[in-house]
């Protein structure tokens, strides 16, 4: 009766609250709202790393465009401006894009009259920063680029991703808070079942309390029964989210890439997620114990 | 039994008085000292307030005005985290037995030793023991809807003495066993004074207050207290079962 820890109860401590009459149904349902939660978690934190690695990665790119009419100039110009951007202090990359890859790009549109040599099409130059570059810093580039051609026009992707992670963010915010509410309403689940309990084995309670058990002591009972189950509920429901999340990973991943490919989920996301069923077994515990403390308050 | 003379009294009524929500007094002007080591009866009609008056002393309610003292100590103003040490030092019989219905005879006993800390291999011999001692020995593992009411009230009793409490309280002990049963508990009560456990026994049983020489009296008539002995702030007499 006097163990320190949670599951440390002897069995015959056990038997003052029967199994049968407390678990079951509260299991399964802690499985339902495990399974849900982990869901959500899943959806914020895949969302969260999405709008995270498309204002980071996506936002430190920009294109420069050459319009000049004349080909064999366009081409020169694409070269001296790379040569001159490669040179610019905070520039991780640049990839003058092949004109037929250009050609490509137009492609869905124009079909096989995209590599009509009649066609002309800008001269493109992929721009990576050290950093998301600031509004003054594209305004400097340019500046410095129309001196080799009065064409060139630097574009920062991060000008149309910014709806992009904004929806991204705000989807985060919807998933966590979905999430949180879940949490909410499982340890409502928990204080209702406890409070069931308690009118169950009110009895037994008394008669304990009777006798010099002290609030701690009956709390333990009661705590260790609602964690066994919401760990068998947590395991269950991981087990489900799992399988449910491994079949979207798997439809996901036969997408082209795009920007859905930073939809991912982290390896930080599936320790989370396991983590998430300890956690609300936790969480589970210390609400039932806060149950059963408050309610034994109103005995002396 | 032991003489009280100068020892700290077991319990202290001062002036104690039992209100349920806004009704009127259930007890009025409790006054009273236990000594260690006495034999009390409790007596009344029905609806006198022995069952109120016992909760009072066994920590199950907290008096609407007055002090109480248990073993030396305020259990009044006591803070909640302090009762249940207070408690250990007290054996209940209720007047319905309150057995734990899904535990077995030897587990209802071994409660209060559970609830105390003791392990499972110190508590083996004195709960044998004590089934043994009222004759159960062979219903040990029998639940209590199973036993009658005889037994059930045996099994409770033993509960109550299992941990050799300084004081015992108990409500009808005898009401639901035969006369022979009925002296025999007695004689479980008065061997368990002759240790120094102060007996606290409600009763509206006249003849069983007969079989005893010596006990002390205190009767409650509509939530007041007589004192007919005049004995109950004096050091106990010594308790003589007739039979």
């Amino acid at each position: 009766m006097a163990a320190p820890f949670a599951f440390a109860i002897p069995a015959h401590d056990r038997k003052l609250i029967p199994d049968g009459r407390f678990s079951g149904t509260m299991s399964w349902v802690m499985a339902i709202m495990l399974f849900l939660t982990l869901l959500a978690a899943a959806a914020a934190i895949s969302l969260g790393n999405a709008a995270s690695q498309g204002s980071d990665t996506l936002g430190s790119e920009a294109t420069v465009q050459l319009l000049d009419p004349d080909p064999a100039q366009r081409a020169a110009q694409q070269k001296s401006v790379a040569q001159i951007l490669r040179g610019m202090p905070g520039v991780a990359e640049v990839k003058a894009v092949p004109e037929v890859e250009s050609r490509k790009l137009i492609e869905p549109w124009l079909g096989d009259a995209a590599n009509d040599a009649d066609i002309p099409v800008p001269a493109l130059i992929d721009v990576r920063f050290d950093n998301p570059p600031s509004a003054a810093t594209l305004k400097q580039v340019q500046q410095s680029l129309r001196r080799v051609s009065q064409s060139a026009r630097i574009d920062s992707h991060a000008s149309w991703m910014a709806p992009f992670v904004a929806l991204m963010q705000t989807l985060f915010l919807l998933a966590l808070s979905v999430m949180l509410l879940l949490l909410l309403a499982t340890a409502a689940t928990v204080v209702l079942s406890v409070r069931g309990a308690l009118n169950t084995h009110r009895t037994t309670i008394e008669i304990m309390h009777m006798m010099g058990s002290t609030d701690i002591q009956a709390a333990r009972l009661f705590q260790r029964r609602v964690a066994l189950d919401a760990l068998f509920g947590g395991m269950v429901g991981l087990l489900a989210a799992v399988l449910v999340l491994w079949l979207l990973g798997s439809r996901f991943s036969a997408l082209e890439p795009g920007l859905l490919a930073d939809a991912g989920m982290p390896l930080y996301g599936w320790l989370l997620l396991v983590l998430i069923p300890v956690g609300v077994a936790a969480l589970a515990m210390l609400t039932a114990r806060w149950t059963v403390l408050s309610a034994l308050k109103k005995i002396i | 039994m032991r003489q009280a003379g100068a020892m700290q009294s077991v319990a202290e009524f001062d002036n104690v008085g039992l209100r349920y929500g806004t009704g009127s007094e259930t007890l009025t002007d409790i006054s009273f000292t236990l000594f260690p080591g006495s034999f009390y009866f409790l007596t009344g009609a029905s609806g006198a307030g022995k069952t109120s008056l016992l909760k009072l002393l066994y920590l199950s309610l907290r008096p609407s005005r007055g002090a109480i003292r248990m073993f030396g100590h305020d259990t009044v103003t006591m803070t909640r985290d302090r009762l249940p040490g207070f408690r250990r030092r007290i054996g209940v019989v209720f007047q319905d037995f309150r057995l734990v219905p899904h535990l077995t005879a030897f587990d209802n006993i071994a409660l209060p030793l559970r609830i105390a800390g003791i392990s499972e291999k110190d508590l083996q011999d004195p709960v044998t023991e004590m089934l043994s001692w009222i004759g159960l020995s062979e219903r040990a593992e029998a639940r209590p809807a199973t036993l009658s009411g005889g037994e059930q009230q045996r099994v409770a009793i033993a509960r109550a003495v299992i941990g050799r409490p300084e004081i015992l309280v108990a409500d009808e002990p005898t009401g639901n066993v035969d006369p022979e049963m009925a002296v025999r508990l007695l004689q479980l009560f008065a061997a368990l004074n002759r240790l120094g456990t102060t007996v606290v026994v409600a009763t509206h049983d006249i003849h069983l207050l007969q079989e005893i020489e010596g006990a002390q009296m205190m009767r409650l008539e509509k939530g007041r207290l007589s004192d007919p002995t005049g004995s109950l702030k004096h050091p106990a007499r010594p308790l003589i079962l007739k039979n």
